[in-house]
């Protein structure tokens, strides 16, 4: 009978095993069913058993919750987590204590009884919007109302940084520098008033307010980074440089104009002569011109910004050829002369190319290539 | 007697003797040679390689100079993640040689409660200017998968703040394990947006860091690095960061000195979890290595780990982009896009155009119809850097945005999963990747 019973007792021990095994195992495939279907019922069902998957279903089912911006739900499957995890001994602590950092943060975002999950849901729906083909200004003025209807948000200062990145890239500087300052003032983590304050001065710079730039970047002197700030510095002497330089180069292409007008003028006996000399297509620019719609076609073909570039450039060096060869069609043609020719179109084509270097915002670009190499 | 007497009188002369020896040995170390070289760690099965423009690494000396006090301490892997760690950190002085970690299993323990200590070794590496700059690092390598451990590097009096770590799980034990990877790259001098998306994904509480290059603007300057690791410190004091070489690290030896990686930290695979991470050098010093070393590293990698769930490839620059700075790169797709078919490698993940891209499943340079049969490529190249746009949207492109951002990968037995988020934390309803496996 003792027999009997111990191997009775054995067979109920091992079909118990069997039945766990295969409880584990469906539990298993139920949660890769369940995930993959981003059932989030389902999960919360697996997650209320005693399996080992039970904390992976509760955390599964956080985060579809969040990402369908209800925060609450969110909330509560992560304290099931935790709680499931910590209740088994579960000695999987990695769970816990990623469920707990899940949880802070959700905590900190959308509240403690997740009243900001909407705001974040309508505030995720409409930033894409600034981006793809179409007017953005609609979403924009849609963000505007969201920002100034929900002050306390926290993640007001950042949502203000998004409107006047769109505004800027819509080229209303002023739009964008606006809401920049706002966005200083606005709440939430200091890191995102820093990175107001940043971005304030860097849209300075790019719109050219450079004194501006100058008083804001005083300001942030001991609040930011030495890095940060030896950055801002570097853009900001960059921009004054580049700015002197732009404007040299626009001096030396009305200088250079004003003399060849002039000495179209000398040569031709009066302005009407020389208009005249202007209409007929000299040698030199009838050479070029197929040159020049090559480079441009060759240009578009290959990145975009260095087409634009190579077209500006291009156009660029037809004109200077026309008028220097109307200039020299008339006359005789010394060497000295030829020489003085020479250079001035060479200074003309240096400072167009750089006119169209700079305002394709490509000076950068060509330094990074002449440091870097070309791309493979 | 005689020979006691004379003993006592040699005693003091013996003394001074071995002191100036010691003196001498310290006095050795701080002649510095360029060479590199090669060390065999204390209980690790790996030794570490210092290359052309650092010293050969050696075990921790007993210098502690005026203010040892541990900064920019970040973590790194060497060996089986499941098993080790490697903690990276420099001291304040250039002149410290002493250095340990201290460590204990459990999350945010306090520091007397850090009763296994291991000392380090550290390595001093010439950067511009011929200044020294002196890395400490500590490896420690009987760790238990899936667990986490509380940790401080430091020396005397003077210690890092206790941070917690992760292994990598043994999946083969827990087959319910998740590993959850951040991935980020291109910060560049961008650092209050670096500091925003470090600290965006620290509360994400990541396994492990992957960082696809340009985190400084010029490798070679040593104060954009130290900018860089600190503004990132609570990030990667927390879980281990591998990083590629991009062209602005330019192979300079700040970078491969401060960053402990496998293998020769340029082309080399590691298991972590369920996933088989295989990391390329595609700015290498000679490009022909391009064709020759990458590409067969990678393929050998790939096809000595079929075990593996999940495939993912790391290197800087974008092999598919509609980016108008670079645009995808014919080069690396004709060399490498073979292999990541042949493996059917899950995602790529790259940077260099300052955006976020994600592609369509591709295969053979085609778009496929589902992630079953074709690789995703993302460009995350947004973690700082001035932002780039893109003019026309290639047929590969899922979805582009000229954004600043970063991503959490997590892996599972059965799925692998990608969100993609602001500086804000706010999420891209673009930047999402799921894949369950069949």
């Amino acid at each position: 009978v003792a027999c009997i019973r111990r191997r009775i007792s054995r067979l109920a021990l091992a079909a118990l095993l069997v039945v766990a095994s295969l409880a584990h195992a469906d539990n298993a495939s139920d949660f890769r069913d369940a995930s993959s279907r981003r059932d989030i019922d389902a999960l919360e069902r697996i997650g209320a058993t005693t399996s080992p998957w039970a904390d992976d279903a509760w955390v599964e089912a956080a985060r579809i919750a969040e990402q369908s911006g209800d925060y609450v739900r969110a909330r509560r499957d992560l304290e099931q987590a935790i709680a499931t995890s910590r209740a088994v001994g579960s000695p999987d602590s990695v769970l816990v204590h990623r469920a707990e950092g899940d949880l802070a943060r959700i905590t900190r975002v959308g509240g403690e009884k997740g009243e900001w999950g909407a705001v974040i849901a309508e505030e995720e729906r409409l930033l894409p919007a600034l981006q793809t083909p179409g007017d953005p200004r609609e979403a924009l003025r849609a963000l505007e109302k969201l920002a100034r209807e929900h002050p306390g948000y926290p993640r007001a200062a950042m949502l203000m940084v998004q409107i006047a990145a769109g505004w800027e890239r819509e080229g209303d500087a002023d739009r964008a520098l606006a809401w920049l300052a706002d966005a200083q003032r606005a709440g939430g983590p200091p890191l995102d008033r820093l990175r107001a304050r940043a971005d304030r001065i860097r849209v300075l710079i790019r719109a050219g307010y450079l004194t501006e730039a100058e008083h804001a970047l005083g300001e942030l002197r001991g609040e930011a980074s030495p890095g940060l700030s030896a950055n801002l510095r570097d853009k900001l002497d960059r921009a004054k440089l580049r700015r002197d330089v732009r404007w040299a180069m626009y001096a030396l292409l009305v200088v250079l104009v004003a003399a060849a007008a002039f000495a179209m003028r000398r040569s031709a006996g009066s302005w009407r002569g020389a208009g005249c000399r202007l209409a007929r297509p000299p040698l030199e620019a009838l050479f070029f011109l197929p040159i020049a719609g090559v480079l441009i076609l060759v240009a578009s073909t290959g990145n975009p910004l260095v087409g634009r570039a190579v077209w500006a450039i291009a156009i660029a060096g037809v004109a200077i050829s026309w008028i220097n060869g109307a200039l020299l069609a008339g006359s005789r043609v010394t060497l000295r002369r030829a020489i003085v020719h020479a250079l001035c179109a060479i200074l003309a084509v240096g400072a167009a190319t750089y006119i169209a270097v700079d305002r394709g915002h490509l000076v950068d670009f060509l330094v990074e290539t002449w440091r870097e190499g070309p791309d493979p | 007697l005689l020979l006691q007497k004379g003993l006592m009188r040699a005693l003091p002369l013996l003394s001074l003797l071995l002191l100036v020896s010691a003196c001498d040995d310290e006095e050795e170390s701080t002649v510095f040679t360029e060479d590199g070289g090669t060390l065999e760690i204390d209980d690790c099965d790996y030794s570490i390689t210092t290359r052309y423009g650092a010293e050969p690494p050696r075990v921790s000396g007993k210098i502690i100079g005026p203010d040892p006090t541990p900064r920019v301490v970040h973590l790194g892997i060497v060996g089986d993640p499941k098993t080790t760690i490697v903690a990276q950190w420099r001291t304040v002085d250039e002149t410290t040689t002493a250095g340990s970690i201290r460590y204990a299993t459990g999350a945010n323990l306090p520091a007397d409660q850090l009763k296994n200590e291991k000392k380090g070794v550290r390595f001093r590496y010439e950067g511009t200017g011929g200044v020294l700059y002196q890395v400490h690092q500590a490896h420690v390598c009987d760790l238990e998968p899936g667990t986490t451990y509380s940790y401080q590097v430091g020396t005397g009096d003077h210690w890092s703040p206790v941070y917690t770590f992760h292994t990598a799980p043994d999946v083969t034990a827990h087959p319910d394990a998740e590993t959850v990877f951040g991935f980020v790259g291109d910060s560049r001098g961008g650092h209050d947006v670096w500091t925003q998306l470090a600290d965006q994904i620290k509360q994400r509480t990541p396994d492990l860091i992957l960082f696809s290059g340009d985190a400084v603007t010029i490798g070679l300057i040593q104060d954009e690095w130290e900018e860089f690791l600190a503004a990132a410190e609570p990030l990667f004091a927390s879980a281990p960061v591998v990083i590629t070489n991009g062209n602005h690290e330019a192979n300079a030896i700040n970078f491969y000195s401060q960053f402990a990686m496998p293998g020769d930290q340029e082309d080399f695979g590691f298991t972590y979890g369920f996933t088989r991470i295989f990391v390329g050098n595609d700015s290498p010093d000679n490009p022909s290595a391009l064709t020759a070393i990458t590409p067969p590293a990678m393929d050998a990698d790939f096809s000595e780990h079929p075990e593996a769930r999940w495939r993912m490839l790391m290197h800087h620059r974008c092999q598919w982009s509609s980016g108008s700075r670079h645009g995808s790169d014919v080069a690396l797709q004709s060399a490498w896009g073979p292999i990541v078919d042949k493996h059917k490698v899950d995602l790529v993940l790259n940077g260099h155009e300052h955006m976020f891209e994600m592609t369509k499943p591709l295969f053979g340079g085609q778009v496929v119809s589902s992630n079953q049969q074709g690789t995703v490529y993302v460009v995350a190249g947004g973690a700082g850097a001035e932002l780039y746009g893109w003019d026309t949207v290639g047929a590969f492109s899922q979805y582009v945005e000229s954004v600043h951002t970063a991503a959490v990968i997590r892996a599972r037995n059965d799925t692998l999963t990608m969100e993609t988020f602001r500086p804000d934390g706010t999420a891209i309803p673009g930047g999402v990747y799921s894949k369950t496996h069949l």
